[in-house]
């Protein structure tokens, strides 16, 4: 697969944030998706806690540095230092509890008070395996992502349902972002930014939510 | 004055509770439950003294007499909790006979019940304006929704309900939360005390204080108050504002005690934006819970608390005002300076009598940051390779090594400190 490299072999920098409520499945997400891993014994997380994998786009290798926060609220101030300089976001609900997606709304103003305007943000709804006990349909969940313009996408982090994609298309949309812009200024990416350096996307580029999977491959 | 340093002196405070506890109080020999088995069973009572939930000089039958209304207490909450009580039932009537017993019991008791029975009144009024509230909304659907009880419905107005979920997923590694009832008990303990404390709340991150208490004790009013008393050191960690956590004041004390004692990893921790060593959070707020196996988590508890054992710590718990804040008569008496912790001592020695923020707990932590100074020191090119080099330390550090180094860090620390 070649999903997994050596740790310092890498072109780009990314730093993603996994937020939403507690009990969401933030940590299993990134488990699943660093060291395909699943644990039903996992604890809540208690401040923050980190991991990283490597993916490859087009030739270039990126890393994903990720950043998976405390779900409680009585944690945020001290969760949101550490939005700070972050490229991409995945924004977690629960299926099956209607309450984690009613606080999406908050969560997002979270996000977009702490970080650029224009962080990656996508939406996750995890837990799609519980079929029979969901509470949110897919349609209303993807008709509230495009209104808030971020993209979107159901996971199951306990059978790996789209976890890898999830995040692969996230950190996709965010290199294409940042070598659009160094094209457009004429500089070739990769020596314009400086290795193991978090990349800012900054530039105007009006990131969609209907973007198509792009070039990446995990 | 290297000799403090000295493990042997700590356990000189510990072993004579133990002994004492061993030879004069028959009430310690209750048996233990299974994950535990092996530790000596007088672990709960030496627990119940350690964290001042007795006054030291009291006798077996006082002790009983105050754990007997202490229950009490306990048991009246739950029964509201366990639908006992309804509004039919006139829950006005039922608060008042409650009352009149409480207070027959009270003067049976004695000394170390005014802070009970202030507990009983305000758990009274909170009761009331509660179910007041609920039937104001007369959401007798907000209880079918939110939860089954008044107190389901008071713990889920946090947000995400996060507090179930947490009891769920507390040490499901360990074979004695298999059994349902025992979950229950975390679930009742955390209930009682959110109730108690709305100012704090639930917290993430309490369950792994109360999980070894929940074990220990075969009573769960017991458990309880045992872990009233030990949440009284952590208090002031867990209390949140939307800008700031306690525990930030914590972390400002550790970057103190590194910077006194070796400026290098400080900077360099400065260097890659440190954020306040929000990094090293987890151990404050669970108190080395994941950092540690289990056994020595407690083994490292009940060391701290040995060390800054207070005697006076039952008085002023339970707002006994003559017992109350007498540390400086006891600073120029020898016989009662005995009685403190060690570490604690050093402070009485010293006539501070304010609260003082750097705990046993931060050198500790400075401690386990130690072992990783070197590789932090050359690994670290970022804040998140501190928090992955800190990460991996999960679960298998040895606590009487960290502890010794703790107490090194301390001397060094008072050392240092007061050269400057």
């Amino acid at each position: 697969m070649g999903a997994y490299r050596a740790e310092d072999d890498y072109d780009y920098l990314f730093k993603v944030v996994l937020t939403g409520d507690s009990g969401v499945g933030k940590s299993n997400l990134l488990s699943r998706f660093t060291r395909n891993d699943f644990s039903n014994d996992s604890r809540a997380t208690i401040g923050v806690e980190f991991a990283t994998r490597s993916i490859q786009c087009d030739d270039k290798i990126v890393k994903a540095q990720i950043w998976d926060t405390a779900g409680q609220e009585r944690y945020r101030a001290i969760t949101s230092a550490y939005y700070r300089g972050a490229v991409g976001a995945l924004l977690v609900y629960d299926v099956t509890r209607h309450v984690t997606f009613e606080n999406v709304e908050r969560w997002l103003k979270e996000l977009r008070d702490h970080t650029d305007a224009n962080i990656v943000i996508m939406l996750v709804g995890n837990k799609a395996d519980l079929r029979h006990l969901r509470a949110i349909s897919t349609e209303d969940a993807k008709g509230f992502a495009e209104r808030e313009n971020t993209f979107f996408m159901e996971t199951s982090a306990l059978e790996a349902l789209n976890v890898e994609n999830a995040f692969t298309e996230v950190l996709t949309e965010i290199y294409r972002v940042v070598s659009k812009k160094a094209l457009e200024a004429g500089d070739d990416p990769t020596t314009a930014l400086p290795k193991g350096q978090t990349i800012n996307v900054g530039g105007r580029d009006d990131i969609s939510a209907v973007k198509k999977p792009g070039c990446c491959s995990a | 004055m290297a000799q403090s340093s000295d493990v042997s002196s700590v356990e000189s405070v510990y072993f004579p509770i133990y002994s004492f506890l061993l030879y004069y109080s028959p009430c310690c020999c209750c048996s233990l439950p299974r994950p535990l088995s092996g530790i000596p069973s007088i672990k709960d009572a030496v627990w119940e003294f350690l964290l001042g939930c007795y006054d030291p000089d009291s006798t077996f039958d006082e002790r009983t007499k105050l754990k007997n209304l202490r229950r009490y207490v306990c048991t009246v909450i739950l029964d509201c909790s366990n639908h006992k009580l309804t509004f039919e039932m006139g829950i006005r009537e039922q608060y008042a006979a409650w009352k009149e017993e409480c207070k027959t019991m009270v003067p049976v008791v004695g000394s170390g019940t005014r802070s009970l029975w202030l507990l009983f009144l305000k758990m009274g009024n909170q009761l009331m304006n509660l179910l007041l509230k609920i039937k104001v909304s007369s959401s007798k659907t907000l209880l079918k929704t939110r939860g089954s009880s008044p107190m389901d419905a008071l713990l889920a107005s946090d947000r995400g309900f996060s507090a179930g979920l947490d009891v769920a997923r507390t040490d499901r590694h360990l074979s004695f939360y298999e059994d349902g009832g025992n979950q229950s008990n975390l679930w009742d303990v955390l209930a009682i005390y959110t109730w108690l404390n709305l100012d704090i709340g639930y917290v993430q991150g309490v369950n792994d204080i109360r999980s070894p208490v929940i074990i220990l004790f075969e009573d769960e009013a017991d458990a309880f108050w045992c872990f009233e008393r030990a949440m009284r050191r952590l208090r002031e960690n867990i209390r949140a504002t939307a800008t700031s956590m306690g525990v930030q004041t914590q972390l400002g004390v550790l970057s103190q005690v590194i910077k006194t004692v070796d400026p290098r990893p400080d900077q360099h921790l400065e260097d890659l934006d440190g954020v306040e060593y929000l990094f090293a959070i987890r151990m404050s707020m669970v108190v080395f819970r994941r950092e540690f196996s289990f056994l020595d988590t407690l083994y490292l508890w009940e060391l701290m608390w040995a060390m800054e054992y207070n005697p006076n710590m039952f008085a002023t718990y339970e707002e006994l005002e003559d017992r109350n804040n007498n540390n400086n008569d006891t600073a120029d008496d020898p016989k009662l300076l005995k009685r403190f912790g060690k570490f604690e001592r050093k402070y009485v020695n010293s006539g501070k009598n304010e609260r003082h923020s750097n705990t046993i707990a931060v050198f500790v932590v400075a401690s386990v940051l130690q072992t990783k100074n070197k590789r932090l020191l050359k690994e670290a090119k970022g804040l998140d390779d501190v928090v992955q080099i800190l990460g991996d330390i999960a679960g298998n550090l040895d606590g009487k090594k960290a502890y010794k180094e703790a107490l090194k860090i301390h001397e060094k620390f008072l050392k240092e400190a007061n050269r400057q």
